[in-house]
């Protein structure tokens, strides 16, 4: 185990790319960065770990120039960046893909490329067949086979994030960072934008890569630097040290049991779908059935019709197919609204635009959905409000100091713990979670678990959308597996392996 | 559950919010003191500024802006806006006239008739926006034009409806118990209703969470569409009401009706913090920012500071307010989402602002010098100071005078003559009046007018319903009323000094026009502003003439110029092409002709004369290229001259009514009849007596 | 190729209906298309085309700029006082350009950079010149201009071509950058999405605030054209032209969001605004039904948007979510 040091060990300093120094930034008084020092070599895959909240995206930030640390010094083949800013450190070759790809929805792929990594000035002229020839080229070095003159906004995510690595190839890029790229990715495009990566580290490029899915990282880093509280912790060589030793690191004390599933009898049978489609949506003869005190899961691909199948039975989209049926009642739901008084919830994927109303209070957030219940004939019950606020507050220990705060100051995962508050109010019969722990610390994240636990043993019928195969195994009683749209096959959890899931997920 | 995972809380949960939150959850607070140095200003600077009548006349004359501001406030709420609440009421106002007086329709019925049409036209804007899911800001700029439009087209412009009953017009115009007026008894429920509606139910919590994310809403269950169809619905009914108060508060319905109050509406919201990114904003916020607005106004005027200062203050109030805010929430910015930071430094921003702001008042204040130097140039050598006329009374007497449009510049030219007589007098002029024709704003000026105290007011009416009532209350508390210009109901005022009669106009104009052409043959009309009540009369009188006496004279076409010379040169244009046949363009707007006679000139038609109604200044060059051939109006500095005069002995006592002369200084004896101070009949400008005039 | 028909599809919408309007004026009255109406036609819609362009580049950008009205009475005024002092007019074009282009740093200072709502600023601004003009000038004309003024003392038919040279050459200049220049992309990406433009290594601010400064200049070019038409400079012109100039640019189908639109669709827009009030009275139609017109055609645009299919901005994620599976 070696204390990050960056005086000695002159071995390693031959090669180093980027050098970071007890870099320190603070926001309104918070240390959202104190001490942080790290260095990344030419041609490795540097993994950076760490809750949510510990300062990795500030890191980031700092290295990009798109924040300005208060001390600290960043050096790049041994020579200082002073006064960095996006440009500076564009030009320096350093690039970096968001979680989020920031790519320009109205303008095309080629541009998109192009668009800052021109060498003429301002008022130099564009070359459109160039644009598109280069483009292309760089769209082939990767393997994606994308139409450079096709407008961004009409890309999937994975496109898109193609889009950005060759954006960063194009511009040259010597240190190439990645903040979760895999986060929304199926196990498909995350083995080809492994491919990717390899390929570039052999070109030496050095990456930064984050992620939660501890689980990928022995795939592809070369080392692994932890980051808690703002603090670099400890750097490794990836190969000597495991997943449960990285959580150690990460959350500072030992997690024991990530999956606490517990057996639950089944009951009744609560919700069914039957022959359930919908051509908006995608989805067509969908048949399933989730009892009282169950989690099912549902796993597939990007784009097999996961989230459309819950976004159709909450009533975000019309189904024009099949019926569905509440306790052996058939019902329709044509508004979300429907479907809460039929005490049938939604956790959305999307946390930050779906799952939360980012600038309103906590409370306020965990009340939206049971405003009706709030209601009274003199107006809202605002005492009632605090007091259902405060009690979700505790019960599922979101880290703040006021229910009054926005729900922009809490961290990622207690974002989620709000949005699921919300849920929770409404007294769900059925609830559907829709990846509920991506991007969630590991802290957070075995919380939540515990809690689809108890609310299973509460007799809530629970349906789980994941694309993280551990989870899925660890938490689900049955797993359907869907595929172009439609659920290809179930398995019973004594049954299922990572193995099955993803042919059946693959269509074989 | 595992101890390890589920910590106890740190810190323990607060549940309560600071008072100060809960009081000011935006900073409220910041307006409560800009009102209260307002109020400390204009107390000291202002005549009975502090008084309770004030108090409620402020409160009077900003119902008609405040319901627009209420309902737009939980717009920008949801992070929309409504740009057509004021077309709105021009189009309500319209259709409420037109079913009362034209349907014979009964009040009531025509009101709630009324409020319908404003309900579908709120409908109207509701499916644009949530059905095809169209951006705010461009429907309602269509339905803005739109709506206005449509009152036009029903009224051709012309219309007024006016003369309704007491009953109704007490709704705008009364008093209740003698002090408070009767909107109020609408305007504060409303206020009630919107603060319970938007701040104690949840109804009104759903518009917030719809303001910072409507995709969020949807997936919490919050009917988006619902919720924004009824309050954009609710927009058009209550323009609808506005327009219902706001006609009966000036006696009459036009098409112009609310024209630019939704600018000053959607300021008053911003001003109380409102985002117009969306999810902030108070109804209480709105309240003072509207209180800011019209006690700003207000105290101007009662102290006697020109009406554009108060333009200018609104807009530096409302640019450093919101530039406050946004610096103040630099300091606090979010740590999770801060992805907005600041590339360029404070001190950089601060320098270069100021540079610019340097800048702008250096080429602000240069240009105001060399328009006044040109102005010294162009204008008459002042009068000589007459030293006996202030002695002889002792006191000094303060008259008030009100053109219909300030920045006019027929009326400009009276001012002259107004501040040459009140010179000679040593009287105190004060010279005041909206910025373009707006009969709301004329009546808040002569209320502002009675609150300061004065002596004589004269006033250039431009509603004559509206007016008249306010006119009365000032005879009631002792004020001289003197009309000038335009008349308003005969037992409204003292005396009309009569320039000349709409009839008077138009029949000299056709007479000239008759003269140039022969009487006969097609001639083309350039109005002023399609609903302009002036000229739509004098149209009137000429129509008659034209039947009456020059029946082989064929009047082909009528269009507006909106008081703007560049149009009346368009449109003159397209009457040159449209109408080959025509021989004659008469300008019957002071901006129109040399609009009408730029164009006849460029389009090298020497067969086309022009005539009209116009400034010696402005038609010279014309006239003497002999393009005009003759154009009417009277000494305009001589009316202003004569008004002064008039006021002044009229509150000094020398001159009562049943008088059959007065002495107006270099004017000499003006004959007087009955209540009437005629100046003289409208006199003919050609070549050979243009150079006789400067004004 | 068929990728013209979709990248030009609401700039062909929009030309569809200014022909459609022209083939109705030319049945029902040919005397339209007289050369002598179409050149002054053109000529007294290139001021508002060049206010136009400015406007196209704001909104572009993802901004809006309602206090042009206001600008262009101040530049007016300016430049009658300016040629009064005798300055050559040469001079006089420059400086008004200076000043139109100060207003618009002031404008672009507040949004850009000290990023307020450009709605709210430019409302203001709105407000103060127009008030602050009518303060210093109450009202007078700018009168006794000097020979050389009008038509730059060159006569109507050179003056005439002159101005149109100068727009038409403004017109090619912007059409062509925004296309083919950096520094024209540049505006479209920031009014794509601001955020990725600063990760990009743009500067946004500075992006916005330079736009600002053009709308500013542009405005001062505009009114100076104008007032060289006429031999006298009437104190509170350009009243209402804000509204004007974005009916325009939106008709063109410009989209205001930002990011998305073409110099060619706001030329269209203009040409159909423009024609209409012409083209009723020409049609022998009141002109009271031009206001309902002009509404009347907004929205029709909003709707032929629908109609089209075009989807709103409404972020990204979606976008993924709608692609058919793989």
């Amino acid at each position: 185990m070696v204390r990050a040091s960056y005086t000695s060990s002159s071995s390693t300093t031959n090669n180093m790319l980027l050098n970071a120094v007890n870099i320190e930034k603070s926001y309104a008084g918070v240390h959202a960065l104190r001490d942080a020092s790290f260095y990344l070599r030419a041609g490795e895959v540097h993994a950076l770990v760490g809750e949510n909240g510990a300062g990795k995206s500030t890191l980031i930030k700092v290295l990009t120039g798109a924040v300005v640390p208060d001390s600290g010094e960043i050096s790049l083949d041994g020579a200082k960046i002073i006064e960095n800013s996006p440009s500076i450190s564009k030009s320096l070759g350093i690039a970096a893909i968001y979680q989020q790809p920031a790519l320009f929805p109205e303008l095309s792929v080629a541009e998109n490329i192009a668009v800052g990594q021109e060498t003429a000035g301002v008022f130099g002229i564009v070359h459109w067949p160039k644009r598109k020839q280069r483009a292309k080229e760089l769209l082939n070095r990767i393997g994606a086979r994308i139409d450079p003159e096709q407008i961004a906004a009409e890309l999937s995510m994975p496109q898109q994030q193609l889009v950005e690595i060759a954006r960063a190839l194009g511009a040259n890029a010597r240190v190439l960072i990645l903040d979760e790229p895999t986060a929304s990715l199926s196990e498909d495009d995350t083995r080809n934008l492994f491919r990717v990566i390899r390929e570039l580290r052999a070109s030496g490029v050095g990456m930064i890569y984050i992620s939660h899915r501890l689980e990928e990282l022995p795939a592809i880093a070369d080392r692994v630097t932890v980051l808690r509280d703002g603090q670099t912790i400890e750097t490794h060589e990836m190969s000597d040290i495991s997943s449960s030793q990285l959580i150690r690191l990460m959350v500072g004390r030992d997690l024991s049991g990530v999956f606490p599933k517990r057996e639950v009898r089944r009951g009744d049978v609560v919700f069914e779908l039957r022959g359930f489609g919908s051509r908006e949506a995608g989805i067509r003869g969908i048949d399933l059935t989730i009892h009282a005190g169950e989690i099912v899961g549902i796993a597939g691909l990007v784009g097999a019709g996961r989230t459309e199948l819950a976004k159709t039975i909450f009533g975000l989209v019309p189904p024009d197919a099949g019926v569905m049926l509440l306790r052996g009642m058939q019902i329709t739901i044509g508004h979300p609204s429907e479907a809460i008084d039929l005490h049938i919830s939604y956790l959305p994927e999307d946390r930050r635009r779906h799952g939360v109303v980012l600038d309103l209070p906590i409370s306020s957030n965990i009340t939206l959905a049971s405003l009706k219940d709030l209601s009274g004939f003199k107006g809202m019950n605002f005492r009632r409000e605090k007091e259902i606020a405060a009690e979700y507050t505790r019960r599922l220990g979101v880290k703040t100091p006021a229910i009054y705060n926005a729900v922009s100051t809490l961290s990622g995962g207690n974002q989620q713990k709000v949005a699921l508050s919300r849920w929770l109010v409404t007294q769900p019969a059925v609830l559907i979670l829709d990846e509920p722990t991506q991007g969630v610390d590991v802290g957070s994240k075995a919380e939540i678990h515990e809690l689809m636990v108890e609310l299973a043993e509460q007799g809530v019928a629970i349906l789980m959308i994941s694309s993280e195969m551990p989870e899925l195994l660890g938490m689900c009683d049955r797993i359907a597996v869907m595929n172009g749209g439609t659920i290809a096959k179930m398995f019973e959890r004594t049954d299922a392996t990572q193995d099955l899931i993803l042919s059946a997920a693959l269509g074989h | 559950m595992d101890e390890a995972i589920s910590q106890p809380q740190q810190v323990p949960l607060r549940t309560e919010q600071d008072w100060s939150a809960r009081l000011f959850p935006n900073n409220e607070w910041i307006l409560l003191i800009v009102i209260a140095v307002e109020c400390l200003l204009f107390a000291f600077s202002g005549n009975n500024f502090a008084t309770t009548g004030n108090a409620f006349e402020v409160t009077r004359l900003s119902v008609e802006i405040g319901l627009l501001a209420l309902i737009m406030t939980p717009i920008i709420i949801t992070g929309g806006i409504d740009l057509s609440v004021g077309s709105m009421m021009g189009l309500s106002a319209v259709v409420m006239g037109g079913l009362w007086r034209d349907a014979g329709l009964s009040m009531p019925v025509a009101i709630a008739i009324t409020l319908v049409v404003g309900l579908l036209g709120g409908a109207l804007n509701a499916a644009m926006i949530t059905k095809l899911k169209a951006p705010p800001l461009i429907v309602t700029l269509g339905t803005f034009s739109l709506f206005r439009g449509i009152a036009e087209g029903l009224t051709r412009g012309i219309e007024n409806y006016s003369g309704f009953s007491p009953s109704y017009l007490f709704f705008g115009q009364g008093y209740v118990g003698g002090v408070v007026p009767t909107q109020l008894f609408f305007f504060v429920p409303a206020i009630l209703l919107f603060w319970w509606w938007l701040h104690r139910t949840t109804f009104g919590r759903s518009y917030y969470a719809i303001g910072f994310s409507q995709e969020g809403s949807r997936y919490a269950g919050i009917k988006v569409r619902r919720r924004l169809n009824f309050m954009y619905c609710m927009s058009g009914l209550l323009s609808s009401l506005a327009a219902v108060i706001y006609v009966a508060h000036l006696g009459q319905a036009k098409s112009d009706a609310g024209t630019g109050y939704e600018l000053t509406a959607i300021a008053a919201v911003v001003l109380g913090g409102a985002s117009i990114f969306g999810g902030r904003g108070t109804i209480l916020g709105t309240i003072l920012g509207l209180l800011a607005i019209v006690i700003l106004q207000n105290g101007l005027r009662i102290s006697g500071q020109p009406t554009e200062l108060a333009g200018i203050l609104t807009g530096v109030l409302l640019v450093t307010t919101i530039l406050i805010d946004r610096l103040s929430r630099i300091g606090v910015s979010r740590i999770t989402v801060s992805e907005e930071e600041f590339e360029v430094k404070n001190w950089q921003v601060g320098v270069l602002s100021g540079v610019i702001l340097v800048a702008a008042f250096i080429v602000a204040a240069s240009n105001w010098m060399l328009v006044r130097s040109i102005k010294e140039q162009g204008g008459s050598a002042p009068a000589a100071q007459s030293q006996n006329a202030a002695t002889s009374t002792g006191k000094k007497n303060v008259i008030a005078m009100m053109p219909k449009a300030k920045g006019d510049p027929y009326f400009i030219s009276c001012r002259k003559g107004a501040e040459e007589a009140a010179k000679e007098l040593g009287a105190e002029l004060l010279w005041d009046g909206p910025t373009d024709l707006d009969p709301a704003k004329q009546n808040e000026i002569v209320q502002a007018w009675i609150t300061r105290g004065v002596d004589a007011i004269a006033v250039s009416v431009e509603n004559k319903e509206g007016i008249s009532t306010v006119l009365r209350k000032a005879r009631e508390k002792g004020i001289k009323v003197i009309t000038w210009d335009a008349d308003s109901e005969k037992d409204a005022r003292d005396f009309l000094i009569n320039q000349a009669t709409p009839q008077g106009i138009g029949e000299t104009l056709t007479d000239e026009a008759a003269r140039i052409m022969g009487s006969k043959g097609e001639f083309a009309i350039v109005t002023a502003s399609l609903s302009a009540a002036n000229q739509n009369e004098w149209i009137k009188f000429i129509k008659h003439r034209l039947a009456e006496k020059y029946p082989d004279m064929k009047l082909v076409a009528i269009q507006p110029s909106d008081g703007d010379r560049d149009k009346a040169f368009a449109e003159t244009q397209n009457i040159l092409k449209v109408y080959p046949n025509v021989k004659l363009v008469m300008g019957i707007a002071a901006p129109a002709v040399p609009g009408v006679a730029e164009a006849v000139k460029q389009s090298g038609r020497t067969d086309v004369k022009v005539t009209g109604l116009s400034l010696p200044n402005m038609c010279k060059p014309y006239v003497k290229e002999g393009i005009i051939d003759s154009f009417v109006l009277w000494n305009t500095g001589d009316l202003g001259y004569l008004t002064v005069y008039a006021a002044n002995a009229l509150s000094n006592g020398s001159f009562k009514p049943g008088e059959t002369k007065i002495k107006a200084g270099r004017l000499n004896e003006i004959e007087v009849v009955g209540d009437e101070v005629r100046l003289g009949k409208p006199f003919i400008f050609n070549k050979g007596n243009i150079d006789n005039f400067d004004f | 190729m068929a990728t013209i028909g979709k990248t030009y599809r609401r700039e062909i919408s929009a030309a569809a209906a200014l022909v459609a309007l022209l083939v109705i004026v030319a049945v029902a009255a040919p005397s339209f298309f007289a050369p002598g109406n179409l050149r002054d036609l053109i000529i007294n819609n290139l001021p508002t085309l060049l206010i136009a362009i400015g406007m196209t580049l704001v909104i572009l950008v993802g901004q809006i700029d309602i206090s042009v009205g206001s600008q262009f009475a101040v530049c007016s005024v300016a430049a009658g006082v300016l040629a009064k002092t005798g300055l050559p007019m040469p001079l006089v074009f420059v400086a008004v350009m200076l000043i139109g282009g100060l207003m618009g740093a002031l404008n672009g200072t507040l949004i850009g950079w000290m990023k307020l709502p450009s709605i709210i600023v430019t409302l203001a601004m709105l407000v103060m010149w127009r008030d602050a003009l009518r303060w210093t000038t109450e009202g007078a004309w700018v009168q006794g201009l000097p020979e050389n003024f009008q038509w730059f003392g060159l006569g109507q038919n050179t003056g005439e071509i002159l101005i149109f040279a100068i727009s038409l050459l403004l017109f090619v200049v912007f059409g062509w950058s925004l296309r083919n220049l950096i520094v024209g992309r540049t505006v479209y990406a920031v009014g794509s999405d601001a955020e990725a433009a600063r990760l990009a290594g743009i500067n946004s601010s500075n992006v916005v605030f330079w736009v600002f400064v053009v709308m500013g200049a542009l405005v001062g070019v505009s009114a100076l054209l104008n007032a060289i038409r006429f031999s006298a400079i009437p104190g509170n012109s350009g009243v209402g032209l804000e509204l004007k100039a974005i009916a325009a640019v939106v008709v063109g189908g410009v989209a205001i969001t930002g990011g998305r639109g073409t110099l060619i669709g706001t030329v269209i827009g203009v040409a159909l605004l423009g024609t209409i009030g012409t083209a009723l009275t020409f049609l022998g139609i009141n002109p009271f039904w031009e206001k309902a017109i002009q509404g009347g055609i907004i929205l029709a645009a909003l709707a032929s948007d629908v109609a089209l299919g075009r989807l709103e901005k409404n972020g990204r994620s979606d976008l993924a979510a709608t692609t058919s599976p793989a």
